[in-house]
């Protein structure tokens, strides 16, 4: 029973933050994106894209905070391709998402070796943003719960403060209002004389700022060097998220939690005796098996935005 | 008396097709004209009394084959500008990487083809029904895993072990989509998720499979035992008594050559293709035909995934006769490009496989002679698939700028899958 108790130590719940933050950060841009009508299976690519620049802007000027911010410039331009891509070329969404992973992956790779001449992984960056973790004053002191959320790195804040603001974003929002109607019944949008494309553009404009937190939160806050395929499919766990969530900013939030918490939980599971009889590597997979059974049970009751995943037409006369 | 002549010489050509096709895939570059030959010879035949009916087919064909070359060429000047500005000189390495890649290691773009062949058509033949089965990479390790097991631990005559290790790998593999198809038709959940997820856990698992099949030996660390000679497929340095045939080859390019026609067969020429191509174009369409959309959903993504199989069965049999803990090995996520270039067509694939394992083949060479890194190639690739697959853009620079009037008239709004 001791056992079992101390697993649930203040450790346990800060790898949790430390895993869950950029997913969450990622299904809030799907959630985004897909709000807005565009499906977006490219988040896995714009994450790696801005990992990337994140450690090049740290490295190129020794400040971690201009590094985070050319890592979101990055991922809001890669995003600028897939909303390109589906809302003016009417490339299928789901096959732009893939393209654009394919395009990020060997990007990525290429500019790796023309600008620090290494395969594989950059160097270390000077400073990580894991070094200006900072403790909020009197919340930081509040035993057990101030250590797991008061005594953070700066984009864990970033990210709670982010669920905040989209939730009123999307809901309080003249906005935001617009950006889901253009998701779910796009000509009453255009009707109004308010551009469905421009709408389209902003959502995947934010998932590509959002996913370019997640990326830069990879590189350099819990990790401190770029490697080829740092985001290990968390891409693809951010949308599961984002429908067991569904397609709400707090629903995401805890979704990408559960997946977060059980990320953290397997890793203290494989090193109970008890334990050792089965092989580390089925608890790898848990987190994606219980991403299936989330979606599994999640998806029938939770409804995708109507208009999400199609293509739309106008023809202008002007 | 007509009617056997021309069966004759049909004969013939197939014999000239089959001989041109092993000869030219066993590196002897004389196959190729033999190939060719071979099939102006069919082309003759077919169309000999209709001319009309001749130039239409070419014509088609060249209209097929327009925006994959455009979207080629616009990729190789873009390549291009990006080797300049880095410094090397975009003629010489293009050269190189096309010497490298279809002259000089044609054997390993012929090896490279193999499973992507395979996998490209896995994802391709769902693109039929409007599915994407992302996760091909996962049901390739199931069948990887199966082979090699059966290829360990089952003591039966080759012949015998290798159609058992076929058949049973193809079905684990198709049965490793149940979950998914069924979450499909059941709640709807969108199978690109699903399959990924798939992909992940098989990816998490496999060196858990290498592990159990003697992966714990210290020399051979993240690779199984090898698998009995009897389960290796032929050679085709044994089934061609010439020279010079890299010892690699084997038979399974030809498996996935033919599997590749009966995908085409099976979507063009059967009523199971039929319903699934209705299925693909208009859902509700087909459902108003009768035609049982999620039995065809459930079906599609069966095949699917056994053909996902194959492509691991045949890399096991023919090249590795080994499980390898690979998780940089990029089939299943390959097998995506090449299904979406050819968009979806069984026969694009054979091509498109084959660029893609030449353009692979012919960066190894580059980065052996020069001192580029053969990333660049990854950059190729990506950008030869959007420029390729985004065909909508040549008809947004034509309305935008008015360059061309006539020459993209013909490119519809229709997407690949």
């Amino acid at each position: 029973m001791n056992e079992i108790l101390s697993l649930f130590d203040t450790q346990l719940f800060t790898t949790t933050i430390d895993f869950s933050t950029p997913i969450v950060l990622a299904a809030i841009g799907g959630v985004l994106c897909e709000r807005g009508g565009i499906v977006n299976i490219g988040l896995e690519g714009f994450m790696n894209f801005s990992a990337f620049f994140a450690v090049v802007g740290t490295i190129a000027t020794g400040n971690p905070w201009i590094g985070l911010v050319s890592g979101v410039i990055a991922g809001m331009i890669f995003s600028l391709i897939h909303g390109f891509a589906t809302i003016h070329l009417h490339l299928d969404h789901v096959v732009s998402g893939a393209v654009i992973n394919i395009l990020s992956a060997g990007l990525t790779q290429y500019l790796l070796l023309i600008i620090y001449h290494t395969a594989g992984q950059t160097a270390s960056v000077p400073l990580s943003l894991h070094d200006m973790k900072y403790a909020i004053p009197i919340l930081s002191s509040i035993p057990y719960v101030g250590e797991i959320f008061f005594n953070q790195t700066p984009i864990v804040y970033i990210m709670m403060i982010s669920v905040v603001i989209f939730t009123i974003f999307l809901n309080r929002t003249k906005l935001g209002l617009h950006l889901k109607v253009s998701g779910e019944h796009p000509m009453a949008l255009e009707t109004l004389g308010i551009s469905v494309f421009k709408m389209r553009y902003l959502g995947v404009i934010l998932s590509g700022l959002l996913c370019g937190l997640a990326g830069s939160y990879l590189s350099i806050e819990t990790g401190s060097s770029y490697s080829e395929n740092m985001t290990s499919g968390r891409g693809f766990i951010a949308l599961a998220a984002v429908i067991a969530g569904r397609w709400s900013p707090i629903g995401a939030l805890v979704a990408s939690v559960v997946f977060g918490f059980i990320n953290a939980l397997q890793y203290k599971l494989q090193i109970i005796p008890a334990l050792k009889f089965f092989p580390t590597e089925i608890f790898s997979a848990l987190p994606y098996i219980l991403s299936i059974l989330a979606i599994a049970f999640a998806v029938k009751k939770s409804r995708p935005p109507k208009a999400s995943g199609e293509d739309f037409i106008v023809e202008r006369i002007d | 008396m007509k009617n056997l002549t021309t069966f004759l010489i049909n004969l013939l050509s197939a014999i000239i097709i089959t001989l041109g096709v092993i000869l030219y895939l066993s590196s002897h570059f004389i196959g190729l004209p033999m190939l060719i030959v071979g099939i102006g010879f069919i082309y003759l035949i077919q169309y000999k009394n209709n001319k009309k009916k001749a130039i239409q087919s070419l014509k088609s064909l060249g209209k097929a084959l327009f925006i994959p070359f455009i979207g080629l060429v616009v990729s190789l000047i873009i390549v291009s500008i990006i080797l300049i500005s880095t410094g090397y000189n975009p003629l010489m390495t293009l050269k190189t990487l096309i010497y490298g890649g279809f002259i000089k290691s044609w054997h390993s773009t012929v090896l490279n083809a193999t499973p992507l062949i395979f996998t490209g058509l896995a994802i391709g033949f769902a693109f039929n029904a409007g599915l994407f089965n992302i996760g091909a990479q996962g049901q390739y390790y199931v069948g990887t895993a199966v082979a090699t097991a059966i290829g360990i631990y089952l003591p039966m005559p080759s012949i015998i072990l290798i159609v058992i290790a076929y058949v049973v790998s193809m079905l684990l593999s198709a049965s490793y989509n149940i979950i998914p198809a069924y979450l499909k038709i059941k709640t709807g959940a969108h199978e690109v998720i699903t399959t990924m997820m798939f992909a992940q856990i098989a990816s998490s698992l496999s060196g858990w499979w290498v592990n159990l099949m003697g992966g714990e030996d210290p020399v051979h660390k993240y690779k199984t035992d090898k698998i009995s000679t009897d389960a290796w497929l032929m050679k085709l340095k044994d089934l061609v008594p010439l020279d010079h045939i890299n010892y690699r080859l084997n038979v399974g390019i030809l498996v996935a050559i033919l599997t590749a026609f009966v995908c085409y067969f099976i979507l063009y020429k059967t009523t199971l293709g039929f319903k699934i191509r209705a299925v693909g174009h208009n859902k509700d369409g087909a459902k108003a035909q009768g035609i049982k959309v999620n039995k065809i959903i459930f079906v599609t993504l069966l095949i699917s995934g056994a053909l996902a199989g194959m492509s691991g069965v045949t890399q096991v049999l023919g090249l590795e006769h080994r499980m390898t803990y690979d998780l940089s090995s990029s089939y299943g996520w390959d097998g995506i490009s090449v299904a979406l270039l050819a968009s979806g067509n069984p026969i694009g694939i054979i091509f498109s496989a084959f660029l893609w394992g030449g353009i692979d083949s012919g960066g190894q060479y580059l980065e052996r002679v020069t001192d580029i890194h053969k990333s660049i190639v990854e950059i190729m690739k990506g950008l030869i698939l959007f420029f390729v697959v985004a065909r909508y853009i040549y008809l947004y620079i034509n309305t935008k700028f008015g360059i061309t009037k006539k020459l993209f008239k013909n490119i519809s709004h229709s997407h690949t899958p």
